[in-house]
């Protein structure tokens, strides 16, 4: 894989051009300020980092007094954090879990082995960069970090809500094909999950140039789609 | 000739045409039409619900120089109301396409029909009973005319059937006993005459009438220790005949406890009577249990997974409710007990029904092979769900309504005891009936059952009708408050002071329409913040959460089978079956018993025994 791969990423303009009603500004700063200070958390723990994350979350450094709760489904949560190397069966299930979730969606991946591979650098078996496979709003890097590494990362997390900074979920339907080629490199033409990503970037009007391509052609040819289940009289 | 008698005669016709009309195809709507004709007609002598004239049937006999005679009182007239309410309900959805399925798998629904129609005809002659000997000719008519309905499905419903008579005989011989001792005290079986001897009785008679009766009639209702005839009996019957007998047929046992033990004998006499040695009154032993018939059925019903089973063991533990209710004797706690009657019919009818229209499209009731059908059957699902909610008095159902009032006696009464007897009845009605819908309707679908519609329209217009009275009178609780009342003055009780939306006293108040609203409103919040967002997108049930694995449809991750495994590993070992120990042991003291009067009979002196019947015989007779 090129180094410049990345380069290919239309990455959104930092925040988006403000409205022009003042009233709709105020508007979405409470929305965007009420988001920040309430996320469920879907910690999808990999690795060691986990052991991390109980200290941050309980009484010693509390993360609920910022708004942040685990929540045991991806349909209800705002963060996925993943804590830890990625070994390429894992990283089935979290590009699944990461889909599974509703917009908008932040991860933060966690340790140096979700930014380079970390002691893993070898392995055969470890995915080495995780935003080759999916947009990563924030690295926390370190093995481990320390809890209050992990809640100074969150905080920033926070602050790039609060700024509309905290966009990268819209990367992923926008540069669709070169996520899903990535992940195709990596687990063979005949991958699919269940989600309809391109169906449901046309709900959230994020179709970009990039979202479709050569990689989304084979996924179309080899998809079997899923019907939801319609309630019948 | 009055109105009853025209009541009585549509009813009997109704009997006569489906019993002759076995073969004729559609005999269940020839049913439902007359059982319509007979509502009417009791819609007609409506004014009894609100306070009206006693109505005589015009027809009487003389048996040994005893009259009998029939008339309607409210609470008759409030009992024929739910009687012939959950028989058209049942007809109704029996007539048309359940019918003729069930025709083609070999049954008879021109039986089914004329079975529910005699069960309407005894049970009007029970209620309009006007002395102890009607009353008692009632009973046995009702007892029979049941067994009917239990034994149509044969096989395993046949052993039931006899279970559920033996039980019934026994009950007979101890109200036949109980009228002996009244005949012998008074020279007559009117009403009028052992309520004018009751408060000169002694404290012995008191007691053995009253137990007397209340084993009789106790029976009926499935009071424990004698309850573990009625689920099997009633979850074996067709589909609308347990609608039926789940609705209305244990509360006879309820309303002959009223006429006889309530009304003639007493209640103020037993709260006199002490147990030696204990601090409760002989009312207080049966309030206890009232309230152990509650808690124990309705948790065994949370073991059930057979979803009529289930049902018809809450039937038993809801009986309970009404007769610790009707206990309490103060205003709240007996209009709760007769409002429950009402409430009760409603909801289990409605929830016997949606179990059916279950059983008619997927051919089980088991519930741990179901699940996820609210996608295929969501009218079922919400005739269910009404149900349930009604089931385990949750607002805004009418079931809320009624187990509040009785909730509200205990506690003005002083009886926290029972009160916390009946939350942990309550408690177990939740979980059970959580496990009901979600097992049936919620989860995952299996693939069997990827293809199966909704139930026709003739099945699902009696179940949404059922549901609807089930959230009316929950919302206006004063509609059944009324004829309730009326029914409390009939049995010589106060009355509640009522209001249309629920009750207004100083000892406690609800207004349902007020509570509706709010809830309704907290609703309507809601459903503005989730139609104002984005747009939902429906998934597939296979796109969902299993700890990051991608599912198939062979992979079942919707576990019902084994439901609440935690909660029965710790509670499991109280289901210890002690009194099915109690009644085989029963059994084997019968028959032993029975085995040796045998012996004694066949093996000496036959002749004897036979000579001294015919010798005391003639003696009865002649002299």
């Amino acid at each position: 894989m090129k180094s410049t791969d990345l380069d290919r990423i239309e990455v959104n303009p930092k925040t988006m051009p403000k409205r022009t009603n003042p009233l709709a500004n105020v508007f979405d700063d409470l929305v965007r300020f009420c988001r920040s200070r309430s996320m469920f958390m879907l910690h999808y723990c990999t690795g060691c980092g986990a052991i991390e994350l109980p200290p941050a979350m309980t009484s010693r450094f509390d993360m609920e007094r910022l708004g942040i709760q685990p929540m045991v489904t991806p349909r209800q949560a705002d963060i996925l954090l993943i804590t830890g190397y990625v070994s390429i069966k894992t990283l089935k299930r979290v590009i699944l879990t990461y889909e599974q979730m509703g917009s908008p969606k932040y991860v933060i991946g966690i340790c140096s082995c979700t930014v380079n591979g970390g002691m893993y650098w070898q392995s055969y078996a470890t995915a080495k960069k995780l935003d080759e496979y999916m947009p990563v709003d924030l690295y926390i890097a370190g093995c481990m970090p320390r809890p209050e590494a992990v809640i100074e990362g969150l905080q920033q997390l926070m602050d790039k809500i609060k700024n509309d900074q905290a966009n990268s979920w819209k990367q992923y339907y926008e540069n669709y094909d070169y996520y899903l080629g990535n992940q195709q490199k990596l687990f063979g033409n005949n991958w699919q999950t269940p989600t309809d990503v391109i169906g449901e970037a046309e709900i959230y009007r994020l179709m970009g140039p990039q979202t479709l391509g050569e990689h989304t052609k084979i996924l179309q040819q080899v998809q079997k789609p899923m019907e939801p289940l319609e309630m019948k009289l | 000739m009055s109105m009853l008698d025209t009541l009585l005669l549509i009813s009997l016709l109704t009997v006569l045409l489906t019993g002759l009309g076995q073969r004729v195809t559609f005999i269940g709507w020839i049913a439902t039409l007359l059982l319509t004709a007979q509502l009417l007609t009791l819609l007609l002598m409506g004014k009894l619900g609100y306070g009206g004239e006693i109505i005589d049937a015009s027809f009487g006999f003389s048996i040994l120089g005893q009259p009998l005679n029939w008339r309607y009182d409210a609470l008759s007239w409030f009992f024929a109301l739910i009687t012939i309410g959950s028989a058209l309900a049942g007809s109704a959805f029996a007539a048309g396409a359940w019918g003729d399925q069930y025709r083609k798998e070999g049954g008879n629904p021109g039986l089914l029909q004329f079975s529910i129609a005699l069960n309407v005809l005894a049970m009007l002659l029970l209620l309009g009973s006007g002395d102890l000997l009607s009353l008692f000719i009632g009973w046995e008519l009702v007892s029979w005319a049941s067994l009917l309905l239990m034994v149509i499905a044969g096989g395993r419903a046949s052993e039931f059937g006899m279970r559920y008579i033996v039980y019934a005989t026994a009950g007979a011989m101890a109200v036949l006993a109980g009228l002996a001792i009244i005949f012998q005290l008074t020279g007559s079986f009117a009403y009028d005459d052992l309520a004018a001897v009751a408060p000169a009785l002694n404290t012995l008679q008191i007691v053995t009438l009253t137990l007397l009766f209340f084993f009789g009639f106790g029976i009926k209702m499935g009071l424990l220790p004698f309850h573990l005839w009625q689920a099997d009996a009633y979850a074996e019957t067709p589909g609308p005949g347990t609608a039926f007998l789940g609705a209305i047929s244990s509360r006879m046992g309820l309303y002959a406890i009223l006429v006889v033990i309530i009304q003639l004998i007493g209640l103020v006499r037993l709260i006199e009577i002490e147990i030696p040695y204990s601090f409760l009154s002989l009312r207080d032993l049966l309030m206890w249990v009232a309230a152990i018939s509650i808690i124990i059925p309705t948790f065994i019903a949370l073991r059930q997974s057979d979803a009529r089973r289930l049902l018809a063991w809450h039937g038993i533990g809801q009986g309970g409710y009404m007769l610790i209710g009707l206990l309490v004797l103060d205003p709240y706690g007996s209009a709760g007990g007769l409002m429950h009657v009402f409430n009760h019919a409603t909801y289990q009818a409605a929830l016997f029904l949606s179990v059916s229209a279950v059983i008619y499209r997927t051919r089980t009731s088991d519930l741990n092979r179901l699940g996820g059908l609210v996608t295929r059957m969501p009218l079922s699902f919400l005739v269910m769900l009404i149900g349930i909610i009604g089931l385990a008095g949750i607002p805004p159902m009418n079931g809320f309504v009624s187990k509040w009032l009785v909730y509200r006696s205990l506690i003005i009464e002083g009886m926290p005891l029972l009160f916390v007897a009946s939350v942990i009845g309550t408690l177990g009605t939740i979980l059970s009936v959580y496990k009901l819908i979600h097992n049936t309707f919620l989860g995952q679908l299996r693939l069997e059952h990827e293809h199966i519609r909704e139930v026709p329209l003739s099945m699902t217009i009696p179940m949404l009708v059922l549901s609807a009275i089930v959230f009316i009178t929950g919302f206006m609780p004063g509609l059944v408050l009324d004829w309730v009342g009326s029914a409390q003055v009939a049995l010589g009780m106060p009355q509640l002071a009522h209001t249309l939306g629920g009750v207004e006293s100083t000892q406690g108040s609800l207004d349902m329409i007020w509570v509706c609203s709010v809830l309704f409103g907290g609703f309507a919040v809601g459903a503005l913040l989730f139609y104002s967002g984005n747009k939902a997108k429906r998934v597939h049930q296979l796109d969902n959460y299993a700890g990051g694995h991608f599912l198939t449809a062979d992979v079942r991750y919707h576990y019902s089978d084994n439901f609440y495994a935690g909660l029965m590993h710790h509670i499991g070992s109280w289901y210890r079956g002690s009194f099915l120990w109690l009644e085989s042991s029963l059994i084997s003291v019968v028959s032993s018993l029975s085995g040796g009067a045998q012996l004694l009979y066949n093996s000496f002196h036959p002749a004897l025994y036979l000579l001294m019947a015919i010798t005391l015989s003639l003696y009865f007779f002649i002299g």
